[in-house]
């Protein structure tokens, strides 16, 4: 038997190459209430058994799989097409009214072993229901190809099935071919619009909400809160009771808000559901201590399928229902928790006050309901899981931290007890956001610093001093700025106030630097291009003829071809986007989300329609730095210091520089200027190419009654959009990942950024990210040696505090050494609890798929040393 | 030494500046390491900073291959004369003697650094914007600069320049130094440093001098007079096992230190030998002097360090540590 002793995490570091397979050697007893300075150790992330201080929690742990993999539950789809039919002469939003009506009062609710928070998306733990309202096609067609469960073609996040689930969602194939969100959104568009989308030539992508709801929002928390699902109820009757049915807008309204109400009523009849089934498990049960927990939830959630909530429980129950039943309405990605040690605070403390509950009983609760989030799962094609890997239910994003609303910190125990409950659960959800800023109190920093060390990935820090002014030049209120949270994965929205289709679409801007300085055409046109008859062999091409490199005489004219070229490509995007936004309001409006909006009620509108406060479409610009770096070497090569010619440049990408060897080297090798060095020359090009795809985005008028906004990350569509892109000038090889989010260029030859941290994060922080209304994302990757000991925890603080006063508006840490990361996709069976950063997320990396995988072993790792 | 570029102005030669380290004095720091040093360590794993004068480091295993390249050949005023390739095309050396005028263009020229020019030459302006560029990082964790080699002290003129720009821009000034020089370089170059970083790598003068080619005699006398100027000195030991590490010569350490620094002396640390540099070594076509040596395992050394650190803490009172990741107690 090996003689374990016990080591500080510093020791850990400097002892073992491998910290995750050494993590149990870590001595960090987790305590019910943490010490503010607790360590856990670095780089250690999910490998740990038994985290919680709670033997329930643990237990619950014990079966929960950490794994994104589920089944196809066909309840729900069979029970919207149920009402549909039943209701086929009506208004669509009284049939979509209906339709969830009847699932949330027929599809089957579970209440899991030792669980105190409840509600599900009506299926077992992983169970994702089907919702056909955005295409069943795709389902039945995976299901019939074998692309659905487990195959060489989808080795993660696979779904398995019945036959007879097969057979259910086959029979309701027919109701809805031609009757869905994807069958509206071609109906309304044409090739000029489509050639360059995810349908075509893929230089933008806007499909995200073709398939699924948009989600990206929290709810109005408040309005839960003061008012209970009755209070809502109460108030739809008294609109209705003003509505002046003599005026054409009135029957319009009125027709929303039955709508409005019927699911409202459905919603307090859900609970109650959930209160009877506690109720007979009471009954049935027969460890007395079980039997008084399930009595007392029967009792609470009664007493929330109308009212308001009284005490902490109640409240994280009713927050825990009202998210599944929006999933249930719209399968959105991103139905965020809002601020959620702002809204708990005064259950929190009135608790405390009283007696009712203690501290360490409100963080196991905490705990329990970051585990059920986990347990929710959404169904996603076998494309799409290629670069979203992992994702579970999908951007349940929760904040804490930051401002209030009159601008002073609001940092409270409970913003502690947050991170405490992801340690003790280490899960990847919920996705946590810390706020920060310039005040944000030394206590939390070193909570947060101790937190990312472990290693799991979590939390995001979130700028307050940068994202709170960008969210004022969209016209947002300063209260309701100030009060924001963050959605997806890094996405400022006002909580029950926006509905800000966030993430709904990018832009390739290194593919627009492509067709920008080609005339127009793609590197690698020819007859192998699904195109070709109808495009090159005509003599046509792709994109804008705005000349080739090979004729410009001055760097000016790049910029100007790109900038013409990129205006082009945003016309089309904005184009479709709002194509898909037109048919949401026309085939799926949400009146369930509108009652737990702020003003749709009011407003007698959907929310679909822009019944609440703030309104806008938010796509990505993808591959900054690579964009940024093609400038860089086309102005420093061909017109600084004309080593090569614009005509030699285009050859050797064109051929993906095969016989063009040594300068494939140099354009990689530092030599030239690259972003991310704290090198002007370079870091003003990257700024350009996103400051110009900003322009062409930014205010232009959306569907939804209100305008978009442009953000600059790409999550993982990098390594998509690398893969629909031929090799490119800066040195990149054909098919290779576009530089993700605000990162540096890392190519198959080498990194691009050479200077460390200091440098990349004055490279980063020169591109404007309050001009990235819909958010920036910066991945960092530090190696452990760099972040052990006070020395390490202290450097690692000033570096985000610089961050954060530089205006750069987020950050996220992989903290991992590279041999863990190759060991773990070598051995994969070792690594299970691995969590690393994706981006906006962290995930289970044995879970990833291969490309992104290397795309994360291929971030420059940072060391001090 | 004091080197001059083409326009007659005063320059240093400098073979890496690396932002953002923090081993080398307290917080985050800009280190600029000068090329040509006085001693040679059997083990010093940096040995393109021992020559004074600029080098080519040669890495056949980054060629392109003559067929695929040839930008050095084609850069080169000789031409093929001096360049030699392999059989198999990868660059394998320069004919030095051969008439080559030392002008680096093949090094420039190299898309792959297959062809390294060691040594560059850097004005004080140039070195004050980079080091200036990270000013915001050194006040937010008490960092600052850290003049490293080689052998600082040999170019000290340049030195004292570049640090009485640090000390006129309020930065943080550590100088690492071997102090094997003459004590007025030393005391030229001390009126703008903060701290100084330097090893005493045996007490025996003549074992010194077969491990490092120089006695220790003016090295402690310096070390000495550091301390009578009432300068903060870190000691550092690269503890090698067989050759250092014997108890002996730690406690005779120990001694000299409490004797002569008295409180001036802010750390002591010991660091563990590592097997580095070799490659630098292979390019410059010079024999690794360590390349027999058998370091011991982990947990040898590991064991050997902390013990001695113990001592040292312990009957001499010294703030003794293993490693330089130690937080550095330092007022500024």
């Amino acid at each position: 038997m090996e003689n374990i002793t016990k080591l500080t995490s510093d020791e850990n570091v400097a002892r073992n190459r491998d910290t995750y397979i050494n993590a149990h050697l870590i001595d960090t007893a987790p305590q019910a209430i943490e010490p503010w300075d607790k360590e856990w150790g670095v780089a250690i992330s999910g490998n740990t058994p038994n985290p919680s201080p709670f033997e329930r929690i643990n237990k619950i742990l014990s079966i929960t799989k950490k794994s994104t993999n589920g089944f196809v539950a066909p309840d729900r789809a069979e029970l919207v097409t149920e009402s549909y039919k039943a209701h086929s002469g009506e208004p669509q939003i009284l049939k979509c009214a209906y339709g969830i009506a009847n699932t949330l009062d027929n599809t089957p609710i579970y209440i899991f072993p030792h669980e105190l928070v409840v509600g599900c998306l009506g299926c077992d733990k992983k169970g994702a229901p089907v919702h056909p309202e955005f295409g069943l096609n795709w389902v039945v067609d995976e299901m019939r190809d074998g692309l659905m469960d487990y195959s060489e073609e989808r080795t993660h996040d696979y779904f398995s099935y019945t036959k007879d689930t097969q057979d259910r969602l086959e029979a309701l194939r027919d109701f809805w071919n031609g009757n869905t969100v994807e069958d509206m959104t071609n109906a309304m568009l044409t090739d000029n619009e489509l050639k360059g989308s995810h349908a075509g030539k893929g230089i933008f992508f806007a499909d995200a909400y073709i398939f699924c709801g948009a989600g990206h929002l929290g709810l109005d928390y408040d309005r839960l809160f003061k008012l209970g699902f009755g209070g809502i109820s109460k108030l739809i009757e008294e609109e209705i009771a003003k509505i002046d049915s003599f005026d054409p807008e009135g029957i319009q309204k009125r027709t929303f808000l039955k709508a409005a109400s019927i699911t409202a009523a459905a919603a307090t009849r859900h609970i109650m559901r959930y209160s009877v089934l506690a109720k007979e498990m009471a009954e049935q049960e027969t460890d007395e201590k079980r039997k008084s927990e399930l009595t007392k939830m029967s009792a609470d959630l009664k007493h929330i399928s109308t009212e308001p909530p009284k005490t902490f429980w109640q409240a994280i129950q009713l927050v825990n229902l009202a998210n599944c039943m929006i999933h249930i309405e719209c399968n959105g990605h991103s139905v965020s928790y809002g601020r959620f040690d702002m809204y708990m605070y005064p259950f929190f403390k009135r608790d405390l006050e009283t007696g009712e509950a203690t501290r360490e009983f409100m963080q196991e609760l905490i705990e329990n309901f970051f585990i059920k989030i986990w347990d929710l799962n959404k169904l996603r094609n076998h494309i799409l899981i290629k670069t979203f890997g992992n994702g579970g239910i999908g951007g349940p994003a929760l904040t804490v931290g930051g401002i209030d609303e009159h601008g002073f910190d609001s940092t409270n125990e409970l913003t502690f007890m947050v991170l405490d409950a992801h340690v003790h659960t280490r899960l990847p959800c919920p996705w946590l956001a810390v706020r920060m800023h310039s005040g944000t109190p030394w206590e939390l920093k070193v909570k947060v610093a101790n937190v990312i060390r472990m290693g799991t990935g979590e939390p995001k820090i979130f700028n307050d001093d940068v994202a709170i002014p960008s969210m004022l030049t969209s016209h947002i209120e300063l209260k309701d700025a100030r009060n924001y949270q963050v959605v997806g994965c890094v996405e400022p929205d006002v909580s029950g106030k926006s509905y800000g289709w966030k993430d709904c679409g990018h832009m390739n801007i290194a593919r627009v630097l492509e067709l920008a300085i080609n005339d127009g055409r793609c590197f690698n046109c020819g007859e192998g291009c699904p195109r070709w008859e109808i495009c090159g062999k005509v003599g046509s091409q792709l994109g804008l003829k705005t000349g080739s490199l090979e004729n410009m005489t001055s760097f000016d004219e790049v910029l100007e071809a790109y900038d013409k070229q990129m205006e082009y490509w945003c016309d089309r995007q904005v184009a479709v986007l709002n194509a898909v936004d037109i048919a949401h309001q026309l085939v799926r409006p949400l009146p369930f989300l509108s009652i737990l909006m702020d003003k749709c009620i009011e407003n007698g509108k959907d929310v679909t329609m822009g019944g609440t406060k703030y309104n806008f479409t938010g796509p990505q610009g993808v591959g900054i730095g690579t964009a940024g770096d093609g400038l860089s070497t086309i102005k420093q090569l061909v017109f600084d210091e004309k080593r090569i010619t614009g005509k030699e440049l285009l050859d050797a990408v064109k051929a993906n520089w095969e016989g063009y060897e040594a300068l494939y080297a140099y354009v990689n090798s530092d030599r030239v200027h690259h972003y991310g060095n704290d090198d002007d020359y370079a870091d003003m090009l990257a700024k350009f190419a996103m400051d110009t795809w900003c322009k062409h985005i930014e205010h232009r008028p959306n569907a939804h009654g209100g305008f978009f906004q442009p953000g600059a990350y790409s999550v993982t569509v990098n390594v998509a959009h690398g893969q629909n892109q031929w090799a490119s000038v800066e040195g990149r090889k054909a098919f290779e990942p576009v530089s993700d989010c605000m990162g540096a260029v890392h190519t198959k030859c080498c990194s691009h950024d050479v200077c460390g941290p200091s440098a990349i994060c004055k490279s980063v922080t020169k591109i404007d990210h309050a001009r990235a209304t819909n958010g920036t994302l910066l991945n960092w990757k530090f190696s452990p040696n760099t972040l052990v000991g006070e020395t390490g925890r202290d450097n690692f603080i000033a570096l985000m505090d610089e961050y954060i006063q530089r205006k750069g508006m987020h950050s996220q840490f992989t903290v991992a050494n590279q041999e863990t990361l190759i060991a773990a996709q070598k051995n994969p069976e070792n690594y299970r609890d691995l969590l690393v950063r994706v981006a906006g997320y962290s995930a289970y990396f044995v879970e990833l798929n291969r490309a992104l995988q290397d795309d994360i072993i291929g971030r420059t790792s940072l060391s001090f040393d | 030494m004091l080197h001059k570029n083409a326009a007659g102005e005063p320059v240093g030669l400098i073979t890496n500046i690396q932002r953002y380290t923090i081993h080398d004095g307290p917080g985050i720091r800009t280190e600029i390491f000068f090329k040509g040093c006085t001693m040679h360590c059997l083990w010093c794993s940096n040995p393109e900073t021992i020559s004074p004068k600029r080098e080519l480091g040669i890495y056949p295993s980054k060629c392109m291959t003559e067929g695929k390249c040839s930008w050095c050949v084609r850069a080169c005023p000789r031409g093929k004369e001096l360049i030699k390739f392999d059989a198999e095309g990868l660059v394998s050396f320069i004919e030095k003697d051969g008439g080559c005028a030392d002008c680096m263009k093949c090094a420039d020229e190299c898309p792959n650094h297959a062809i390294k020019s060691w040594g560059e030459e850097k004005t004080l302006k140039e070195l004050m914007r980079v080091i200036k560029s990270d000013e915001s990082f050194y006040r937010r964790t008490g960092g600052g600069v850290t003049l490293n080699g080689g052998e600082v002290l040999l170019q000290w003129e340049f030195a004292r320049e570049l640090l009485k720009a640090c000390k006129e821009a309020g930065i943080n000034t550590c100088v690492e130094t071997a102090l094997c020089v003459p004590s007025e370089h030393m005391e030229a170059v001390y009126e703008f440093t903060d701290l100084v970083i330097t090893d005493i790598k045996h007490m025996d003068p003549e074992t010194h001098k077969k491990l490092t080619g120089r006695s220790n005699e003016l090295i402690l006398e310096n070390i000495r007079r550091t301390a009578e100027l009432g300068k903060k000195l870190v000691i550092r030991t690269p503890v090698i096992h067989g050759y250092n590490n014997d108890e002996e010569n730690i406690r005779k350490t120990g001694e000299f230190l409490r004797n002569e620094l008295g409180g001036n002396i802010v750390a002591y640390q010991l660091l563990p030998y590592r097997r580095m540099g070799t490659e630098k070594y292979e390019s410059l076509r010079t024999p690794y002097p360590f390349e027999d040596y058998k370091a011991p395992e982990r947990e040898v050394w590991e064991k050997d360090l902390l013990k001695l650190a113990d001592i040292l803490r312990t009957e001499f009172d010294l703030p003794a540590v293993a490693g330089s990741s130690g937080k550095l107690d330092v007022e500024l």
